[in-house]
């Protein structure tokens, strides 16, 4: 049998090459799974005890002392929401909404779009986070290759020792620690001076006195998130450095007496750092959501304290908003790490055809 | 060369230190633009709360100790003779956008205060100049309560929401229904209405507001910016947690933030003070009517007798809580005003008393089984569930204490802690059978803690759309040793006239029949627990009465503004 030299020919029809097509079938259950998610998260919030309302009713009562019936009054008059109306309703004209593109209005801002709302602290959170997850992705990759370079050694005992450590702390608690340890008791940083995103006296704008201002607000949080989560990547990388270094090719390397460079870089690094790459496309998913607590720490404000706000105060638009974007984020990170992994991996393709 | 130099950076520095010494660092949380703006007729102003008054001046502050008002932005003020009310604002000030203070603005605020359902319209039938300074308040019948529904208002400045009042005084007058297009319309205008600052008529202007902070810096023709001490003011922005850094460092002076006790227990340590000011309400037991016997008021008493409210109050929240002693349902203090000392003598304290808890039990016919639970005559333990709001640390040590002791007693209590906006609604829809609410107000006037659980917790809750739920179901169609009285008949009448005497006669009549019935047990009273750094700012020792301020009248704006709250030597 003569096999012709470009390979088997694709006889499918066009219609089934689509329908098997691996990319577009991801593609679409990510968008499937968007879909599902905001659903659940409309219906879910509307089960939470409490409605706009009654937050701001016990809110009047509370700072204005307000009787229940005056709060209630005032309450009833700010907001267009309407606690008996049918949430089938409602989530029909939501989905209305987002197919236009178009998030709708807070329930306890009147007036202001969710949009303007999310676009306000979403590039903090991304600088902020995303900064942080590079940077401890790349010192994680290095100490976790070190360690397992030199493991058995006292270098591997401490780098793994410490990453077990900061690994086992959540990134709230190194928060509190910088700021009560570092901030009000050894006097390294004035803890006021180091709230918020930036410096009020510097004047938002893409100039230099900003930019310094920024980096210097974002520096708590960023080392927050670093201390965190770096203990992960460590212990992630030393595993993976240490099975490849036990790989065929890797002796067969040596036995052809490369130069350890060499062999660290291209044979080792690479293939020892493919799995953390997968990892590292799922974790920028979650940098949207931030994180609540940190955030509310060093007040700085992101996604994450808006979505703690308008979590209290059960605005449900504005969380709707938050999750949604967080929830894209997610799903197609991991969309792209499915393609990712399927064009470094072409035996996943193949299995998913099938 | 090098002495000159050293010479003007001490004199530089000398000369700073005065300039950060006339800044007073506060504490309120806010939220920034978009959501956060400058419309103070909308949910989510940046008007820091309490701190308000800072920027609009309220028009009086009613001192609590005195039992009366002092003028802020009211000159004079009072009932004329035909039962209406006149406001005469102070004159020769400014706001900070350049326009005079002057009866306009009276008029805009209150005209722009009915199209978002100010309870003052209930019984105020319009708002009319009557010279540059002065307004007149027409009323349905003279009050003292709208008296102060009017006086603690805060001013705002007919530039900015004159358009608005004008729209409210229109709609008042055609009678137009707040459900109409028209009123709707009005009111959607006013709340999505964004000005681009706050204008202010008090001492300070907010001039910036950023993430961590907020700033106001001096109103020069703003009313009392002659008299305060600080050419600054700095509101740190945030919550308990994110405030209590600062604290700690000394960068901030004062909070209102409700502190753990070990949080309050590590201030004191780093030489903080503690302002304990009376918040005129706290926890209470509340039961639910439906179910038997606690519908009974022989057995809230019984209850009453066998919790020890002293132990309650302090593993609940410390030296902050304070027990009551005449179990009236208004705090102690303010019950002192209104009724007479032979009354106030013979108002049972039920203080713990296992005794008189048995005698009151056996008297209802249940008996103290071998096992030393009480039982009914068919053998039945008395058993029941207490549930508080959860998150809510010194409630919940209260239900954990008042279950023990109840437990220990032999009334077989389970306490559960409830999430605390699920709990509300708990009680509202009548779904307890005992829970922890509270109880008082942090008003002068004894009808509005009265009326948290005549009405709030006794059937109000579908108010608020959730439901037809009953509350408490406690029948207000009461006999007590003094007669039939309707006890929210009565509380609501307590709140009319200006009559202080018939007030005091139906504050007292109230006050007799609640001790007597106990709808609710008063456990104890919450005090503050504020933190105020000394080194800093000099205020008023502890116990000063200038700390019996609260809600509206809080006692620190009225400091700053009025030159009370300086700098510490």
């Amino acid at each position: 049998m003569i096999q012709s030299l470009s390979g088997p020919v694709d006889t499918r029809p066009w219609w089934q090459k689509l329908v098997q097509n691996y990319t577009l079938r991801t593609f679409v259950q990510s968008l499937f799974t968007v879909w599902a998610v905001i659903t659940f998260v409309f219906f879910l919030i509307r089960l939470m005890p409490g409605n706009p309302v009654e937050i701001y009713v016990n809110y009047l009562m509370n700072t204005e002392n307000l009787t229940y019936q005056d709060a209630y009054n005032r309450a009833a008059s700010q907001f267009k929401f309407d606690p008996d109306a049918s949430v089938v309703q409602q989530y029909f004209v939501y989905l209305g909404q987002l197919l236009r593109g178009d998030m709708g209005e807070s329930i306890t801002s009147t007036g202001t779009k969710v949009s303007s709302q999310i676009l306000r602290y979403l590039p903090w959170t991304v600088f902020c986070v995303g900064s942080a997850l590079l940077i401890s992705f790349l010192l994680g990759m290095l100490l976790g290759m070190l360690a397992a370079y030199f493991r058995n050694t006292w270098v591997d005992n401490v780098i793994s020792f410490l990453a077990s450590i900061v690994s086992a702390v959540p990134d709230y608690i190194w928060a509190i620690l910088i700021l009560i340890i570092f901030g009000v008791q050894l006097k390294w940083f004035n803890v006021g001076d180091m709230r918020g995103t930036y410096d009020p006296a510097t004047p938002p704008g893409f100039n230099l006195p900003f930019i310094l201002s920024a980096l210097q607000h974002a520096i708590l949080p960023i080392t927050t998130y670093v201390l965190g989560s770096i203990g992960r990547w460590v212990l992630a990388m030393r595993g993976s450095t240490t099975s490849t270094l036990g790989e065929d090719y890797v002796n067969i390397a040596r036995a052809r007496g490369l130069k350890q460079n060499r062999i660290m870089t291209a044979y080792v690094g690479r293939n020892a750092a493919l799995p953390l790459f997968t990892l590292l496309a799922i974790s920028i998913g979650f940098v949207l959501g931030g994180s609540v607590i940190v955030e509310e720490a060093f007040v700085y404000k992101g996604l994450g304290s808006f979505l703690f706000w308008s979590i209290s105060q059960r605005d449900y638009t504005s969380m709707q908003g938050v999750l949604l974007i967080i929830t894209i984020a997610v799903v197609f990170s991991n969309m792209l790490a499915d393609l990712l992994y399927s064009r470094l991996d072409p035996r996943v393709r193949v299995t998913g055809d099938k | 060369m090098k002495r000159s130099l050293l010479l003007s950076l001490i004199v530089g520095v000398f000369l700073s230190l005065p300039a950060f010494a006339q800044t007073v660092n506060v504490a309120w949380p806010y939220q920034l633009p978009p959501d956060g703006h400058y419309n103070t007729y909308a949910s989510g102003a940046i008007n820091l709360g309490i701190y308000r008054d800072l920027m609009e001046p309220p028009l009086a502050v009613y001192m609590w100790s005195k039992g009366e008002y002092e003028g802020m932005a009211a000159e004079s003020f009072g009932f004329d003779a035909d039962g209406n009310y006149t406001v005469t604002l102070v004159s020769g000030y400014t706001w900070s956008d350049g326009s005079p203070i002057t009866s306009a603005d009276l008029v805009a605020t209150f005209n722009t205060g009915y199209l978002i359902g100010w309870s003052v319209w209930d019984n105020l039938e319009s708002v009319e100049a009557v010279d540059e300074q002065t307004a007149k308040f027409t009323l349905g019948e003279p009050s003292l309560a709208t008296e102060r529904l009017i006086l603690t208002q805060n001013l705002t400045p007919a530039s900015v929401y004159g358009s608005f009042g004008e729209k409210g005084a229109a709609l008042k007058a055609s009678g137009a229904a707040s459900d109409s297009d028209e009123f709707k319309a009005a009111l959607e205008e006013l709340t999505t209405f964004r000005p681009e600052s706050l204008v202010s008529g008090s001492a300070y202007v907010l001039d910036d507001v950023a993430d961590a902070k907020a700033h106001l810096s001096k109103n020069p023709g703003g009313i009392n910016a002659d008299k305060v001490a600080f050419e600054d003011v700095v509101a740190w922005n945030g919550e308990t947690e994110t405030v209590f850094p600062l604290l700690q460092d000394g960068q901030l002076w004062y909070a209102t933030h409700g502190l753990a006790p070990a949080q309050e227990e590590a201030l004191i340590n780093a030489g903080l003070d503690i302002i304990r000011n009376p918040y005129y309400s706290g926890p209470a037991v509340y039961f639910n009517n439906k179910v038997e016997p606690l519908n009974n008021p022989v057995f809230r008493q019984a209850i009453a007798y066998i919790i020890d409210r002293e132990e309650n109050g302090f593993v609940s929240l410390g030296e902050s809580g304070i027990a009551t002693d005449y179990m009236a349902g208004v705090s102690d203090t303010i019950l002192k005003t209104y009724v007479s000392e032979d009354v106030l003598d013979s108002l049972n304290p039920y203080y713990v008393d296992f005794d008189k808890a048995t005698e009151l039990l056996e008297s209802l016919g249940y008996s103290k089984g071998s096992d030393g639970s009480w039982v009914d005559g068919s053998g039945n333990k008395l058993a029941f569930e207490l549930t508080f709001p959860a998150e809510y640390a010194d409630w919940s040590a209260a239900a954990e204490n008042a279950a023990q002791a109840l437990n220990d007693f032999g009334i077989e209590i389970t306490a559960r802690g409830v999430q605390f906006q699920q709990h509300v609604q708990d009680v509202y829809d009548g779904n307890f059978e005992l829970a922890i609410r509270d109880w008082g107000a942090g008003s002068p006037f004894p009808y509005e803690s009265y009326l948290v659980p005549f009405r709030r917790y006794n059937g109000q809750g579908e108010l608020a759309g959730e439901g037809a739920g009953g509350g408490m179901s406690f029948d207000n169609n009461v006999t007590y040793s003094g007669g039939e009285i309707n006890l929210l008949d009565l509380t609501v009448a307590s709140s009319q006239g200006t009559d202080l005497d018939k007030i005091k006669a139906d504050v007292t009549e109230l006050a007799k029949a609640y001790n007597e019935l106990l709808p609710a047990v008063p456990l104890w009273e919450r005090y503050g627990n504020n933190a105020l750094n000394r080194g800093s700012l000099s205020v008023p020792e502890n116990g000063d009465p200038i700390y019996q301020n609260a809600g509206l009248d809080h006692f620190m704006p009225y400091m700053i503004l009025t030159g009370m709250a300086k700098p510490a030597e």
